[in-house]
């Protein structure tokens, strides 16, 4: 599909590749857009997607590869060079300046005169059959209407590509709807669009053509409706033959389970709504979904980081009210947070002072860094961490032992209950391949475990049972057979799964 | 309510004022008067020159606290360069060139060097004054020349000619602030950076023009300030940086940068140099001022902490009320889980 060169193509990508470091994520992607056409990109995490679009959007520059918007060669990564060619990135989280006006954010950086703008704008708004206010503050604005504003900067600008990157992922079905009137109404006028979502009902409701990207290679393009669902997913999920990786299951009998440790009953919370599941000693639970489906908001506020709105959680027999992260480390229900810059490591601080930073609050009240430091060896010994001593600074080490540090730190805590929050996320295969083995052993010394993981793979080869979160609910339970295929069915809310 | 309160900051501080005037008129008849107006704006004149340079970097969502060591030496490159006989206007142009140059180092270390802009004036803030110690040989400047101080003398209505160039200076923030597109580029590289460069903001030269434009303003209240005194001691414009800063936030320039308005520096410095001279008419000794600043600068602080409180708790709310909106959410989730019920 990339050689016809159609009189109305409006974007052609040519042979895009694109590293970081030595990791390969883009090798050799060719894609083209024609006016009019609505384009789905799927992709599982990591595929490189986000790549593709930033480098389309001039975020971030290729290692080779041509990439040409109505005609004319994109010549240096610069966002505002990709927006003066026409292309227009409407990203999943919009660039909000929340302190000044709608009207303001979407013209900032624009020539034209204020009046002119204005009347361009309201003209917009007319024709898309918003109601917007444009003089109110944007910090205001719903999430809905911030991409609005977000696509209407790229109408102002004259795009004639935008890319719409997972947008309804935060909408009501409502606002969806509404949003897809409004892209059949660009398509009408001559836009381009690339789509990209993880939802299927909704690529097959508003898209004309797909691309599957799968490991920086597109697996599968054309029209869509040379594909049923079924095909879609397996070219997206299909197991890749891992570079010397454990693919067997982890070998456990189920007899080792034991009796419940954890019973969450109708939790509601920010971003999710009754979610019921148990989780039993020895047990490892997936809990998989994908991203946005509400799994980190739901461990967070298991953890005590977010208000409750309703529902109760069982401890151990008792219920745990009023829960802090204080608290439920105490009782040892422990969690492990998705982001290790940003909410797990101190990077700066030394290694032991990392491991015991769980603990802080029992150690005495001068320190024993001999005793600090012992713990830690003892972990580095049994987790094979790599560094050069218990003093070393968190931030000079790898992504993999960055998170063997956090898992130490969690295991300090001597949990009952522990929470993986993507434990593999930026990891190299051969650690991962030691935190699987970790997480493995734990279950068999009779940790409860709850493994949040956007990585199916991960999931199938780790848990003895899955929940599925979709769309900030209970997508269903899966007990036997725990395929990636079958996980991925309930998380995408595949309509396929009506016949499956 | 509670956003009309929060978004009309200046507003607020404006009936205070008057809330305040009203007060102090009752209490000591003879107040509120031409002369102490007069005396009001032209003491306030070297603070409001420091604030409004402030607004702009802080607007920028930077700072910059070496611009009391600015005043200080461009102040002393004004008295050096007139009393070795250079003419007044030239002197007055290599002082603001000082300051344009020592706004412009800081600039540059922070935009595009990446240090913070923290730690890079506070290292300027005693570079600049010990560069100025240097030049003076740690002596006053004293026995300058009749035109210098003659530029803030009463032309009439107790306007000197620094009050009108100030006035102006002030208008013309007003008018590049609020009326240009590259007033717009201060706010918006303040209130996201990220989404700034997203639309093409030059992000860089912005926050240097920022640094430039307030090393400009310090060596003009360093113009103001010899005038108005008459010699340049060693400790020429010290400490003033904080008070700026102080007036900032009492203005409503939020320090996380992008928002803030020069109407609201300019009443703030109006109403924090009005405190000054109310306690004299008051007759409540001179040292009661800084409790009296401080408290108040704390009280609208709080105030104005717990509406923004408020009102993001609100918008979060509103975020996350998205995933309550009624059945037709959980159709994909039904439909998974009577599939799974059927197996």
């Amino acid at each position: 599909m990339t050689g016809s060169p159609a009189a109305g193509r409006v974007a052609k990508l040519t042979d895009i590749w694109k590293s970081y470091g030595a990791v390969p994520v883009l090798k050799g992607v060719s894609l083209a857009l024609q006016a009019g056409e609505v384009h789905a990109l799927l992709g599982g995490n990591g595929a490189g997607k986000s790549s593709l679009m930033k480098i389309m959007s001039g975020v971030i520059q290729a290692n080779s590869g041509a990439i040409e918007i109505n005609g004319r060669a994109l010549a240096h990564a610069s966002p505002a060079h990709a927006q003066d060619l026409g292309l227009y990135l409407v990203p999943q989280e919009a660039h909000i300046l929340p302190n000044q006006s709608v009207l303001e954010n979407i013209c900032l950086g624009l020539a034209a005169s204020p009046r002119v703008l204005r009347s361009r704008v309201e003209q917009l708004v007319a024709e898309l059959s918003v109601s917007l206010d444009l003089d109110a503050q944007a910090a205001a604005l719903e999430i809905a209407e911030r991409q609005i504003v977000e696509i209407l900067r790229g109408l102002v600008r004259d795009a004639r590509v935008l890319i719409l990157d997972e947008p309804t992922s935060a909408l009501t079905p409502f606002e969806t709807n509404a949003l897809f009137q409004r892209v059949r109404m660009l398509q009408a006028q001559g836009v381009g669009i690339f789509f990209i979502s993880h939802k299927l009902r909704e690529i097959r409701e508003i898209c004309g053509t797909i691309s599957v990207l799968r490991d920086g290679v597109i697996v599968l393009s054309g029209s869509l409706d040379n594909y049923s669902d079924a095909e879609i997913i397996d070219a997206m999920s299909r197991v890749q033959i891992a570079e010397g990786s454990g693919k067997e299951r982890g070998g456990r009998k189920v007899s080792q389970i034991g009796k419940p440790r954890l019973s969450v009953r109708g939790l509601s919370g920010e971003g999710f709504r009754n979610i019921s599941l148990d989780v039993r000693a020895g047990e490892i639970l997936g809990l998989a979904g994908v991203v946005g489906a509400g799994r980190t908001e739901f461990a967070e506020t298991l953890f005590g980081l977010r208000p409750q709105t309703a529902g109760s959680v069982i401890f151990d027999g008792a219920e745990l009210t009023k829960r802090s992260p204080r608290l439920c480390i105490d009782r040892g229900l422990v969690y492990l947070p998705e982001d290790r810059q940003q909410h797990g490591l101190f990077l700066e601080a030394p290694l032991f002072w990392n491991v015991s930073s769980y603990l802080v609050h029992r150690l005495p009240f001068f320190l024993r860094p001999g005793s600090e430091r012992k713990v830690f060896d003892e972990f580095r010994a049994s987790m094979g961490i790599k560094c050069t001593g218990p003093g070393q600074e968190a931030r000079g080490l790898s992504g993999g032992n960055q998170q063997k540090v956090l898992l130490a730190k969690c295991l300090s805590a001597r949990p009952k209950v522990l929470i993986l929050d993507e434990p593999t996320r930026g990891v190299d295969v051969a650690a991962r391949n030691d935190i699987y083995e970790l997480i493995r052993k734990l279950a068999a010394d009779g940790v409860a475990i709850i493994l949040i993981s956007s990585d199916f793979d991960e999931i199938e080869q780790l848990a003895d049972r899955v929940e599925v979160m979709a769309f900030g609910q209970s997508g269903g339970e899966i007990t036997e057979n725990i395929s990636v295929d079958a996980i991925a069915r309930l998380a995408f809310g595949a309509s396929e799964a009506r016949h499956a | 309510m509670l956003d009309l309160f929060a978004r009309n900051r200046v507003a607020t501080l404006i009936v205070v004022l008057a809330v305040a005037y009203a007060a102090i008129g009752a209490a000591a008849p003879g107040y509120l008067s031409g002369t102490t107006a007069s005396v009001v704006v032209s003491s306030s004149l070297v603070l409001m020159l420091i604030s409004l340079g402030t607004m702009i970097v802080i607007l920028t969502r930077n700072i910059d606290v070496s611009s009391g060591s600015v005043l200080g030496l461009s102040a002393a490159v004004l008295g050096l360069s007139l009393n070795a006989g250079v003419s007044l206007p030239l002197a007055i142009v290599f002082c603001l060139a000082t300051g344009g140059l020592a706004g412009a180092f800081n600039g540059l270390m922070v935009a595009y060097l990446g240090i913070p802009s923290i730690v890079a004036t506070l290292g300027t803030l005693g570079l600049y004054r010990g560069i100025m110690l240097v030049l003076t040989g740690g002596r006053w400047i004293e026995d300058l020349p009749q035109g210098l101080k003659a530029l803030a003398a009463n032309l009439g209505f107790g306007f000197s000619a620094l009050t009108i160039v100030v006035l102006a200076l002030v208008i013309l923030a007003w008018i590049v602030l609020r009326k240009t597109r590259f007033g717009r580029y201060f706010y918006a590289v303040g209130d996201n950076r990220a989404a700034a460069h997203h639309l093409g903001v030059p992000v860089k030269r912005v926050q240097f023009t920022a640094f430039v434009a307030t090393g400009v303003c310090a060596a003009l209240a360093g113009v103001v300030f010899s005038a108005q005194i008459g010699f340049i001691p060693n400790q020429a414009g010290s400490g003033i940086e904080l008070k700026a800063i102080a007036v900032n936030v009492l203005g409503g320039v939020s320090l996380l940068g992008g928002t803030g308005s020069v109407a609201g520096v300019f009443a703030a410095v109006i109403f924090i140099t009005s405190i000054d001279s109310a306690l004299v008419f008051l007759k409540i000794p001179a040292y009661w001022n800084d409790f009296i600043a401080g408290a108040i600068l704390l009280s609208v602080l709080l105030l104005d902490g717990r509406i923004r409180q408020i009102i993001d708790r609100r918008i979060r709310a509103r975020r996350y009320a998205v995933h309550d909106r009624g059945p037709t959410q959980s159709a994909e989730a039904t439909m998974a889980r009577t599939l799974e019920a059927g197996r």
